[in-house]
């Protein structure tokens, strides 16, 4: 056949000729060099023969294949990569048609070996950028060919290997040729995705690293020999290349596929997938891909809690990354999703089993994590946002809260615990905005123990600047063992304290008189009061703290509700507390009153000392007066450091100070330092009920004085319901003592209106809040700014 | 600029590679059905004319293909082999919606491939051009141990609007035909409609591929 096309070849076309004389006669002998020279130049020089000497060569190459004369084949290929080589950019688009029908010839065979040189060829062509794409080339067929490849199952290992490799590197090749122009072809779309995306990442899974746990992807050498750490180089790739629109189409494949092959329990190749994703993709759509394994969560909500938990744990892992690039309501967003799902979880299982609680535990680290990244404003934001998700209307009815309320209580707190302790507070202010704090105290006082636990942790946590935690779990007489870090508390925080104190101390105070406490809460209280001490403890905060202790002592002594293992506790953190005050406001003489009282209760009643116990065994409730710490003697020790006369004299704080039980409300001695940091809205808008500090009787301004303001307050406003029309009347009709009790579960009331009150009280000068109005003059239709940030919070 | 260039390569194309390609109808097929059936051994049993022994199970798809002549015209199919594991499922069900021939086989001596086919037929359903020709095959029809008989097989294709063939890999039973006839059927549809041929778009690199399925379906016979 040959020796006919020699004969007739004067005939033939030049162009055709030219072709020919490039094969050998023997195969082995390869391209003939000198003719393939002549037949480039003859193709520069006339480059509108381009396409038939592309289309003469492909028909050869054909009829070789046919035949399976590979040898011609290889030649003829190689042919046309040296003149796609040599081609100008302007003429190339006339020889793109036949050179990518040949390399699609050669893949269409069964011959390994042809289809690993049609796809060597196929690379070659992805890296010329074409001057005029060929938008009429469709790439269908590669995708789908190379997808195939990259699963081959060729009985050779080694050969196996090689078109994998070659499968994968040809994708790469499609995904550079078409990225960069949807007229080309929208690789994006799914129908290429589908088969893209999963063929990469059966490669990938069979790599060395995709089961161990701690696998670093983050330096990944483009390594051709190795298919599953080449497969990761073209996911990077691919990854990097997706604009937002095309982010999901990349996504979902790889979801899909981490179901298909049950890649979620366990969970390191999903991990690993996952940040290899988080890694490669531009900074700005991080978020999307939370938000898209976040959904994947909502559609296995049938699933089994495994595949739910190992699918949380990987947005745990790789929710930091897109931290650091969220912004605004996607943060949020992100957070409410991750509650809903808590949320869900709750309602789902009462019970709570094992594998719910590791659900649960799952999505609080995620919440965890993902805080941890956010810059602190943030924070502070998300606990306020987490906060505003407890559901506490509840809490306020006399019957106890429902079961789910209180498990949804208390995860939502465990993560706002969890997000606290990410969180490094610098000014106490800043932390504890009034919109923030009042729900925290009130929640200080839910019905159930645990969760209360929980709040005092959180303050722990969010108070504790010093790392002195741990150094203050549980009470202690000997201040000096625990080397405690200490630094002088600054101009804000002693604002802060001034402004806030009062609430935060009766809150805890109440806490402390809920008679379900156990040794648990008491030390946890404890905690807060010992953290507060050496966080704020100055000489302007001593005279409050020491008047809150006073108060718990009297607790401990007059309650009749309190057991009396509970009332030694409180014996016992009052001494602690006492001792620890006196150190570190460094007061020394009332440091010696604390000792000589620790000495005296060590050889007569050493059970009012810590630690604290459960259980005391029969001992008798009377305490000898020597045992307990006096208030003139600590008033009097104060003065000998002239604390009181500089500090206080002047304002009627002095008044009815120590003197009088619960009294420690005033602070009108900084009432021009607490205008300085105010400016919150929740102060104005407190401001601008001033009927509220004209009825207060500045002279007897005492917790009993304020508590019977606020209950008759409450009160008034219960006679508007109907419904509640028993309990006024029982309000009317109780002795103030029983009343106080009563009152209890309305705290709420309590505490905002107090802290209103307070509010007040630090912006309004003495002056102008003496005469007094009546209590109804607190309109209900004023909305303080924090019910306005917290609706629920409102009470009625 | 850019568009000028390509509508004058488009015409160049229109005229010349006609005359130049080797075939003149391109035509997909795909094979599915649970692993085991025998999609493999019926691929190569047409394409390579031989029954492969004990090879490995298809991981993702594989490709095959094989020219054919119909009426005196070369007609190139191109076979794409699933992977009948459920794992495997999203990579196969990508490769269903270009088809213009969905091969779904069970054996006719394994129940359980029998009862799948529902199953098959949803996935089909979702994934597969709506006028997609669907051909149900009962393969191993050598075997002694038949649990399948031939009428249960034909019952559910033809309430299912399928074709219905028998066929054995192994013995080459009926797998030529398989394949010959819907190569016939795909060709007379592509006719009736008188839709731009594949000579037209020669292979699937060149301009728009025209699905047949895509296209709508008229009365044509049915394999016998
Ligand atoms: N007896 C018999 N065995 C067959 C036939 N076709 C395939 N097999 C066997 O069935 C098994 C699975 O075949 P394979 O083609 O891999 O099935 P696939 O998973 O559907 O691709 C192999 O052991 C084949 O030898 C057939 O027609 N008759
Ligand atoms: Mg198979």
């Amino acid at each position: 056949m040959f020796s006919c096309c020699w004969c007739c070849s004067a005939l033939r076309p030049r162009y055709k000729r030219l072709v020919d004389n490039i094969f050998p006669v023997n195969p082995q002998d390869g391209l003939i060099k000198n003719n393939m020279e002549k037949l480039m130049f003859y193709s520069l020089s006339s480059p509108e023969k381009l396409d038939r000497i592309g289309e003469y060569l492909f028909q050869r190459a054909s009829r070789d294949i046919s035949r399976r004369r590979n040898g011609f084949v290889i030649i003829a290929m190689e042919a046309m990569d040296q003149l796609l080589a040599a081609c100008h950019a302007q003429t190339l688009n006339l020889f793109v048609e036949s050179f990518l029908k040949m390399v699609q010839k050669l893949l269409e065979s069964t011959d390994p070996q042809l289809q690993i040189l049609a796809t060597q060829s196929f690379v070659r062509f992805a890296n010329i950028e074409e001057d005029t794409p060929s938008y009429h080339t469709r790439y269908d067929f590669f995708v789908s060919k190379y997808s195939s490849m990259c699963h081959s199952n060729n009985d050779n290992i080694t050969v196996r290997k090689q078109i994998r490799l070659a499968g994968i590197q040809g994708l790469q090749g499609v995904v550079r040729k078409t990225v960069s122009d949807d007229l080309v072809e929208n690789i994006w779309n799914m129908v290429h995705m589908d088969k893209i995306v999963p063929s990469l990442l059966y490669n990938m899974q069979n790599a060395r690293y995709s089961n161990k746990e701690n696998a670093t992807p983050e330096s990944p050498t483009e390594e051709r020999s190795d298919p599953p750490q080449f497969a990761e180089t073209c996911m990077r790739e691919l990854v990097g290349r997706a604009s937002f629109g095309h982010i999901r189409c990349v996504i979902k494949p790889v979801l899909k596929h981490l179901d298909n092959h049950l890649l979620w329990v366990p969970n390191y190749f999903a991990i690993h997938s996952f940040r290899i994703i988080m890694f490669s993709i531009q900074s700005q759509y991080l978020y999307t891909v939370v938000e898209a394994l976040m959904t994947h969560l909502d559609e296995h909500s049938q699933s089994p809690l495994k595949i739910r938990t190992s699918i949380a744990d990987t947005l745990s892992k790789i929710i930091s990354i897109a931290a650091g690039e969220s912004v605004g309501p996607s943060v949020l967003e992100i957070i409410s999703s991750l509650l809903t799902h808590l949320r869900v979880s709750v309602s789902r299982n009462l019970s709570s089993t094992n594998d719910e609680q590791l659900y649960q535990e799952a999505l609080i680290n995620a919440l965890g994590e993902f805080a941890n990244h956010l810059p602190d404003y943030q924070k502070i934001e998300i606990m306020k946002f987490i906060m505003s998700k407890v559901p506490y209307s509840k809490l306020d009815s006399i019957t106890t809260a429902g079961k789910g309320d209180v498990l949804l209580q208390s995860i939502l707190l465990k993560s706002l615990l969890k997000v606290g302790t990410k969180y490094q507070t610098i000014h106490l202010n800043t932390t504890f905005r009034p919109s923030f704090l009042q729900p925290l105290l009130r929640m200080s006082l839910a019905s159930d123990a645990e969760m209360r636990l929980l709040v005092q942790q959180i303050f722990h946590t969010l108070i504790d600047r010093h790392k002195n935690i741990n150094k203050l779990t549980k009470p202690t007489v000997n201040i000096i063992d625990l080397n405690l870090e200490i630094e002088k508390a600054s101009r804000p925080d002693i604002i802060f304290i001034k402004k806030h104190g009062p609430e935060i101390y009766m809150a805890l105070y109440e806490s402390l008189e809920l008679t379900s406490n156990n040794v648990d809460n008491v030390q946890s209280i404890y905690t807060t009061l010992a953290l507060l001490t050496v966080e704020l403890g100055s000489e302007e905060t001593v005279l409050e703290l020491l008047q809150l202790i006073m108060s718990l002592q009297d607790l401990a002594l007059t309650s009749i509700e309190i057991n009396t293992a509970i009332k030694f506790n409180l014996h016992a953190i009052v001494i602690s507390l006492l001792v620890l005050i006196a150190n570190v406001c460094n007061i020394s003489n009332l440091m010696d009153y604390g000792n000589k009282i620790v000495r005296n209760r060590y050889k007569e009643a050493p059970h009012l000392l810590p630690d604290l116990c459960s259980e005391y065994g029969h001992l008798s409730s009377g305490i000898s007066s020597s045992l307990l710490v006096d208030q003139a003697i600590v008033s009097e020790c104060l003065k000998e450091v002239g604390l009181e006369t500089n500090e206080l004299q002047g304002t009627n704080y002095s008044n009815n100070s120590l003197q009088h039980r619960y009294s420690w409300v005033d602070n009108t001695g900084c009432n021009s330092s607490g205008d300085i940091n105010d400016g919150t809205i929740e102060l104005d808008s407190a401001g601008s009920s001033p009927s509220v500090q004209k009825k207060l009787p500045g002279e007897e301004l005492t917790f009993d004085s304020i508590k019977r303001i606020l209950t008759e307050n409450s009160n008034v406003q219960m006679m508007e319901e109907e419904k509640r029309m028993q309990f006024s009347h029982l309000f009317r009709n109780t002795p103030f003592p029983d009343l106080i009790k009563k009152t209890q579960p309305k705290h709420d009331v309590l505490q905002s209106k107090l802290s209103e009150i307070f509010n007040v009280l630090n912006i309004e000068p003495r002056s102008q809040s003496i005469q007094g109005s009546t209590p109804s003059d607190i309109k209900p239709s004023q909305t303080p700014a924090y019910e306005i940030h917290f609706p629920e919070l409102f009470v009625y | 600029m850019k568009g000028l260039r390509t509508s004058i390569i488009q015409e160049k194309k229109r005229t010349e590679f006609v005359i130049m390609e080797d075939y003149k109808f391109l035509f997909k097929v795909v094979l599915v059905g649970n692993a085991g059936v025998g999609k493999t051994c019926l691929v190569r049993r047409f394409t390579q004319g031989l029954f492969p022994p004990g090879q490995g199970a298809t991981i993702g798809v594989d490709f095959m293909i094989k020219t054919v002549e119909v009426e005196n015209e070369i007609v190139k199919l191109q076979i794409w082999d699933t992977a009948g594991q459920e794992r495997f499922r999203s990579i196969t069900q990508s490769y269903y919606r270009s088809a213009h021939a969905l091969i779904l086989v069970y054996d006719i001596s394994c129940q359980p491939t029998f009862d799948c086919l529902p199953d098959w037929l949803r996935e089909i359903e979702e994934y597969a051009s709506n006028k997609v020709l669907r051909i149900l095959v009962g393969n191993k029809i050598d075997r002694e141990d038949r649990e399948i008989p031939t009428h249960v097989g034909e019952d559910f294709a033809q309430r299912h609007g399928m074709y219905f063939l028998e066929t054995s890999a192994k013995e080459a039973e009926n797998v030529e035909r398989l394949f010959m006839e819907i190569a016939a059927e795909l060709m007379e549809q592509a006719r009736c409609k008188e839709l731009p041929r594949y000579e037209q778009n020669t292979t699937s690199l060149n301009g728009k591929t025209t699905s047949i399925g895509d296209a709508g379906i008229c009365g044509c016979s049915r394999l016998s």
